[in-house]
């Protein structure tokens, strides 16, 4: 699903980001990126969501090379990914039903399409009765839910997130970190950028450690036996 | 990690299922999507715009003045043309006789001039006929019976084959050496000039009308880019989940639309306002003309021309700002 070839990205202000990093992810594989800050784990979600290019390599994400995907491409290559950010980045100035319907609306789904996928999506993260709350009325642990269900609710084959437990308290990430997983063991490919060590640990999922912008550590978890 | 292992799998089958994401869907579909977003533009902008009423309502003002002042002014001076139509024809000379003359020798000045080449015409008015227009036209019916006689000399109004650009023309000139003629009446230099003024008044018009053009533009434009900053957050997460610049620009297309719509309904109020304040004196004075010309307000096809320019300026200060946002804000 996910594929790096030597990719290699140096920012203009002569920052190395990532060097010369190369991994493969699989379909509906759940993954983690970590290292210390700065490592580069925000620049290869970066790359993966073509908000930046690399500048040398290739990436290719659902066997598309993005190299070719042009400007223009970029919102259909985008709108195959749910993307989790760690502030949420939800709209507050439409209700939680709002948040979620908008890549539905930006995809161009059918009003009584969308309020089946919000409705499922909402349901999926456990915040139905809020369909018509405003997001500041939440918790920032539902708001993380609600960011989620963003992200899930056009059913995308790959799912990404940055540090999306940064802001939530051990239990909480728990929680959140499980409702990722029970994506994954659907078919959807997830990848998280997390530095919290502990919780990769009780989530027993590939783990790829970067260091100063190098691949240092691809980390399997033991394959249980069934 | 194997790098070879990929490259030759079945080619892209990018959807998986049959979700009917994508274009996939069928015409009727995919119609009343893009009418949904379209509906959705169209009212989102205008609640953002009923939420600040007042920064809104600044703009609409600024926007009413700028569009009324040019209306105005061309109201002005499409009834000054209108007024000057009556008189820019009149290029007759008017010779008046020696109040002594009779009626036979004034005939017989007549008959002279109409065997010239350069007259088309001759018009002789008697002293009898001058009394009772003139006692038609200014009221003073009852000072005129107090009269013994008639105060008025026989008029001649001879009109020339062709229109002169000349100051004096020689019928002018043969009619101001004639000693029978008392006075000779001719205007064209007062004419040409006013056809000068009225040229240049024109020319005004249309620079006024450009530059404040040029300012609703620039003001529509101004709005919409403090709006593009105040929501650039909510814009660049729109962008992160895969709003395509038409999604992300559409909204300010339509705030810019509002505006305008808004910005020419506030001058036509102007424009209506002004002429109601105007129009008791402006009465009298086209009274004064004698109903030669009837004042004209704005007509349907100048409401219809404000309406669509100053829409389409919206519109186009509004995608002058988000394309230079939209360029700006994204990776190559």
């Amino acid at each position: 699903m996910i594929r790096f070839d030597n990719v290699s990205k140096r920012y203009t202000t002569g920052l190395d980001a990532l060097t010369e990093l190369s991994f493969e992810i699989e379909a509906g594989e759940m993954a983690f990126v970590t290292g210390h800050s700065g490592a580069g784990k925000s620049t290869l979600l970066k790359l993966v969501s073509l908000a930046e290019r690399p500048t040398r390599g290739q990436v290719t994400v659902n066997h598309r090379e993005l190299a070719r995907v042009r400007r223009r491409g970029i919102p259909q290559h985008r709108r195959g990914i749910g993307m989790v950010f760690q502030d949420h980045r939800l709209l507050t100035d439409r209700s939680v039903f709002d948040n979620v319907a908008l890549p539905l609306l930006i995809a161009g789904t059918s009003r009584t399409e969308t309020a089946k996928r919000v409705r499922a999506a909402l349901d999926k993260v456990g915040l139905l009765a809020r369909e018509k709350a405003s997001p500041l009325a939440l918790s920032t642990g539902e708001q993380q839910r609600i960011g989620i269900a963003r992200a899930i609710v056009a059913k995308p084959p790959l799912i990404i997130a940055d540090e999306p437990t940064g802001n939530l308290d051990p239990q909480l990430s728990l929680e959140i970190m499980n409702l990722f997983a029970e994506f994954g063991a659907v078919g959807t490919t997830v990848l998280i950028a997390s530095h919290d060590l502990l919780l990769l640990k009780r989530m027993q999922k590939r783990v790829l450690v970067l260091d100063h912008g190098r691949l240092v550590d691809d980390y399997h978890p033991p394959v249980k036996a069934a | 990690m194997s790098p070879q292992a990929t490259p030759n799998r079945a080619p892209p089958a990018p959807k998986k299922g049959a979700e009917p994401r994508g274009p996939r869907a069928p015409l009727g579909e995919r119609l009343a999507a893009w009418r949904d977003q379209h509906f959705y533009g169209l009212f989102s902008s205008l609640g953002r715009l009923a939420a600040r009423p007042w920064s809104t309502g600044l703009t609409v003002l600024v926007l009413g003045f700028a569009l009324a002042l040019p209306l105005l002014f061309w109201l002005v001076f499409d009834n000054a043309r209108e007024l000057s139509g009556g008189l820019r024809e009149a290029r007759e000379v008017t010779a008046f006789l020696k109040p002594g003359l009779d009626a036979r020798s004034a005939e017989a000045c007549a008959d002279e001039l109409r065997r010239r080449a350069d007259v088309a015409a001759v018009l002789l008015r008697t002293p009898e006929q001058g009394l009772a227009e003139f006692r038609q036209l200014s009221g003073f019916g009852e000072a005129l019976d107090a009269l013994q006689g008639n105060p008025l000399p026989s008029v001649l109004v001879v009109t020339p084959r062709e229109a002169t650009d000349v100051d004096e023309p020689p019928l002018v000139a043969a009619l101001r050496a004639d000693t029978r003629v008392d006075l000779v009446q001719y205007d064209a230099a007062w004419r040409r000039k006013l056809s000068g003024i009225l040229h240049f008044g024109e020319r005004v018009v249309a620079v006024v009308a450009a530059l404040l053009a040029l300012a609703t533009l620039l003001v529509i434009g101004n709005t919409v880019r403090m709006d593009i900053q105040a929501r650039s957050a909510e814009i660049s997460v729109m962008q992160m989940i895969g709003a395509s610049n038409g999604f992300v620009r559409r909204p300010f297309l339509y705030a810019g639309l509002w505006y305008g719509l808004l910005g020419a309904a506030f001058a036509l109020l102007i424009v209506v306002a002004v002429e109601l304040a105007l129009a008791e004196p402006i009465g009298r004075l086209v009274d004064s003309y004698a109903h030669r010309f009837a004042l004209h307000g704005i007509g349907l096809d100048a409401v219809a021309a404000l309406v669509g320019a100053s829409v389409l300026l919206g519109w186009c200060g509004a995608w002058i700002v988000t394309a230079r946002h939209l360029a700006a804000g994204r990776p190559a």
